[in-house]
């Protein structure tokens, strides 16, 4: 309780983030009348792990790998081969497995190995020295998705993150860096999974996201850098988690051409870069590639309720269609663009568009194989040995980055995320905050092959840190203004 | 063995060390003694706003060490504008940096703002297309390394916008690309921006596919493709893209499906992609029932991966075949 204190937040807040705190942990156990015996769920109730399922049958992915002699197929039966024993069980890797044969998740390794990045690195990671922010984030989100108390690092974090801040609003990659979108968005996530918000300058943020605001709706990482949807996404998570006000500042270059808001124009700027595939590119006329249709989805996700904003603003068919295609056979994850490899780190950019469309659809059902994806995660990306953390793929190294969205692609796939319906509109941007969570059901453990042990907790479907975490930072700028 | 601390040209200037906020930074990198020092002198002088050949130097030194410090990029970017700088110089230096940076991304940024530049009225280069063909010739340089390049492919549709490229040289070029490798979807979607973006981009000229002739070329182009690797998601994408942006009928397509699936074989089926459009087409001719024989060819046998995809089309098409019925 020592870390809720230094929150900084009142008595009477603490209880509501206690009421939400129960909302999100009740269980729907849906399948209390599913097994009539005592011990389910220390019983493998489906078929053991070690069978293949459909899509590993060598008759199925077969057809996906006829060798017509080009350099993307030779790729993929690389990767294919790669990956296939450890799919298969064939080889365990020497981890330890759960009921169901299936490797567990090594929790303990790979905290240990996110906890290592915060410590002193070595000088070739200069080369990470204009994306250190990204570092606090992967680590304290991997930290906290796996049930890790993160709050012994806030002070540390607020320390090290005040030089990184520009007089002139925003964050850059190190001190005496241009702030820059990616580098804010990562840090202000960083500071909200421990709160530490307050180090924030709230206006010379505003002023500052003012700037980088295009006249044609969208946004740019920096100023005089490239326009991309990943401006558009982390300038709206910035605004929403901040509760900034939506009113362009009076002086910014956008407000002389005619916009008022930071939200003019912005879904119709998103449309623009869903291409012909279906799925969403980095900027109009470019591929159709993952990271940015998680991107486009969550960023209309905070304009307004994803069932309003999504279909208004994209072709929701189309997208599903091609995200769906993105899940690869025989590995289970996603790949990030067409024709391309599987890579865990898509288990968020892709797999976490789910939740998004399932609320934009209202489908009861899932569009996805969880199944699939918690297979590839847990046999091909866990490195095994005493080092932890998690990997693209078994021929590559873990890093922060993949072991952070594998962690958050493993929570989109064992957990349900529901969207709630606003009873009333409002003028900021509550939608982001309309979420709830519930755990899988043990019939839905035992048909994934996961133990209790195997879960990670339950991450927010369009902010991706803690939902605790978001319900702080809405509580302490609920007041918004500047 | 301080570099700038014991040059008398940096002799005036007062070096900025890191502020690491706190005795206890996290993630902290042990920098290296020439880093560390060469970023004190940058911070020093951005801070001085300080503008000049030197300025150069200290920027290409630090790019050398750090290829994807954005700030370094921006901030030399502002200096040689300026200083109006020989721009011909920096594309040349840009050139071997591309090469030995292969995975950089800030430096196709840069070289947009570059060659912007050189092109504008202040610099207006005599030779335009020289200056474009050296740069698609670069581009496509970079392309033997790495094929799907988002970045090169991005700055590669810039070229074609800035420098109206959107003639048969270009579409001859993703042909070039599409022989080396039939499914780098990265030369489909440049294949879809030529015939397209002008339209799209511009509005001034140029149909794209909503050409009946262009239509008929591009549906040519991408079925000779799906001859030659079925299995091949590249040019069914780009198949439904033309069929979803033109509103053609799916019944054109029906008998090209069938020659890689159909219901009367479905022990034959060479193409998962070939079923998904015929399920589409079986939608659009109102028979659900065989629309969804198919779906279910796909969510058992032959796509189980997507299995409820499938059934959630499946489940689409139930209120569809209640409609239509």
């Amino acid at each position: 309780m020592a870390s809720l204190q230094e929150d900084s937040i009142s008595i009477d807040t603490l209880d509501e983030r206690l009421k939400i705190q129960s909302r999100i942990e009740e269980l729907p156990d849906t399948d209390d009348e599913g097994v009539p015996f005592p011990g389910k769920g220390q019983i493998p109730l489906n078929r053991p792990a070690s069978i293949s399922p459909s899509w590993l049958q060598p008759a199925v992915f077969g057809l996906f790998h006829i060798d017509d002699g080009t350099t993307t197929m030779e790729a993929q039966q690389k990767t294919t081969a790669e990956c296939l024993s450890y799919l298969t069980l064939k080889d365990s890797q020497d981890l330890p497995l759960n009921l169901y044969g299936l490797p567990h998740l090594r929790r303990k390794a790979h905290a240990d190995f996110l906890r290592v990045t915060l410590g002193t690195l070595p000088a070739p990671y200069a080369a990470m020295d204009a994306s250190r922010p990204w570092l606090f984030y992967w680590t304290m989100a991997g930290l906290t998705s796996l049930g890790e108390d993160v709050s012994g690092y806030r002070e540390r974090l607020m320390e090290t993150v005040r030089p990184l801040q520009n007089p002139t609003g925003g964050f850059g990659g190190g001190h005496g860096q241009l702030s820059h979108c990616a580098c804010t968005y990562a840090t202000v996530l960083a500071l909200t999974c421990v709160g530490g918000l307050e180090v924030v300058d709230r206006t010379a943020m505003w002023r500052w996201l003012g700037e980088v605001k295009q006249a044609d709706g969208g946004f740019k990482m920096a100023l005089g850098a490239e326009e991309d949807i990943r401006g558009a996404y982390c300038a709206m998570t910035i605004l929403a988690l901040l509760n900034l006000p939506l009113e362009l500042p009076q002086d910014c270059a956008a407000r002389k051409t005619g916009l008022n808001s930071f939200t003019d124009k912005l879904g119709e700027w998103v449309s623009s870069c869903q291409t012909y595939e279906g799925g969403i590119a980095g900027a109009p006329t470019n591929e159709a590639h993952g990271a940015y249709a998680f991107c486009a989805l969550a960023c209309l996700s905070i304009l307004d309720a994803p069932h309003k904003t999504i279909p208004r603003f994209l072709n929701i068919e189309a997208l599903i269609h091609w995200l769906a295609s993105m899940q690869t056979t025989p590995e289970g994850g996603f790949a990030g663009r067409t024709n391309k490899l599987v890579d865990a780190c898509y288990s968020h950019w892709v797999g976490g568009c789910w939740s998004l469309l399932q609320a934009a659809t209202k489908s009861p059902n899932d569009l996805w194989s969880r199944e699939g994806l918690i297979r590839y995660l847990l046999t091909c990306c866990q490195q095994p040995g005493k080092r932890g953390g998690m990997r693209d793929k078994p021929s590559t190294r873990p890093d922060g980055y993949h072991t952070c969205y594998s962690l958050a692609g493993l929570s989109a796939a064992q957990n349900h995320y529901h969207y709630h319906t606003e009873e009333s509109p409002t003028t900021f941007l509550s939608s982001a905050f309309q979420w709830s969570a519930s755990r899988p059901s043990k019939e839905e453990m035992a048909q994934w092959s996961i133990e209790e042990e195997d879960r990670v907790r339950l991450v927010h479907p369009v902010f991706v840190v803690p939902m605790e975490a978001v319900e702080r930072a809405r509580l302490q700028f609920e007041k918004g203004g500047l | 063995m301080p570099k700038y601390a014991d040059d008398p040209t940096w002799a005036d200037i007062v070096p900025l060390p890191t502020d690491e906020g706190g005795p206890n930074p996290l993630a902290a990198i042990a920098y290296s003694d020439d880093y560390s020092e060469t970023m004190s002198y940058l911070r020093a002088v951005m801070a001085a706003k300080e503008h000049s050949p030197r300025v150069l130097d200290l920027t290409e030194d630090l790019i050398d060490m750090n290829p994807a410090h954005y700030t370094v990029w921006l901030y030399r970017a502002e200096t040689l504008f300026a200083l109006h700088s020989d721009l011909r110089a920096e594309l040349e230096w840009l050139n071997e940096t591309a090469l030995a940076h292969q995975k950089n991304y800030q430096i196709w940024h840069h070289r947009n703002l570059i060659v912007d530049r050189l092109c504008g009225e202040e610099q207006g280069v005599v030779d335009e297309e020289g200056l474009w063909k050296a740069e698609c010739e670069f581009v496509e340089q970079m392309f033997e390394r790495d094929a799907k390049n988002y970045h090169v492919w991005s700055y590669r549709q810039w070229l074609v916008r800035r420098f109206g490229l959107w003639g048969p040289v270009e579409l001859e070029f993703t042909e070039r690309m599409l022989a080396r490798d039939l499914r780098n979807n990265s030369a489909w979607n440049h294949r879809w921006f030529v015939v397209n973006g002008r339209a799209e981009m511009e509005g001034d000229g140029g149909l794209g596919v909503e050409d009946p002739e262009v239509r008929a070329r591009e549906v040519k182009f991408a079925m000779e493709a799906v001859a030659k690797t079925p299995q091949n998601q590249s040019p069914w994408n780009y198949l439904r893209g033309i069929v979803r942006k033109t509103g053609m009928s799916l019944g054109h397509l029906k008998g090209f499906a069938e020659q890689y699936a159909s219901l009367k074989e479905p022990d034959e089926v060479r193409s998962s992609f070939a079923l998904d459009l015929l399920a589409e087409v079986y939608v659009e001719e109102k028979k659900a029932k065989e629309a969804g024989e198919v779906l279910d060819l796909l969510a058992t046998r032959y796509d189980p991966i997507r299995k409820h995809y499938w059934q959630y089309r499946k489940g689409l098409l139930g209120v569809e075949g209640a409609a239509a019925a």
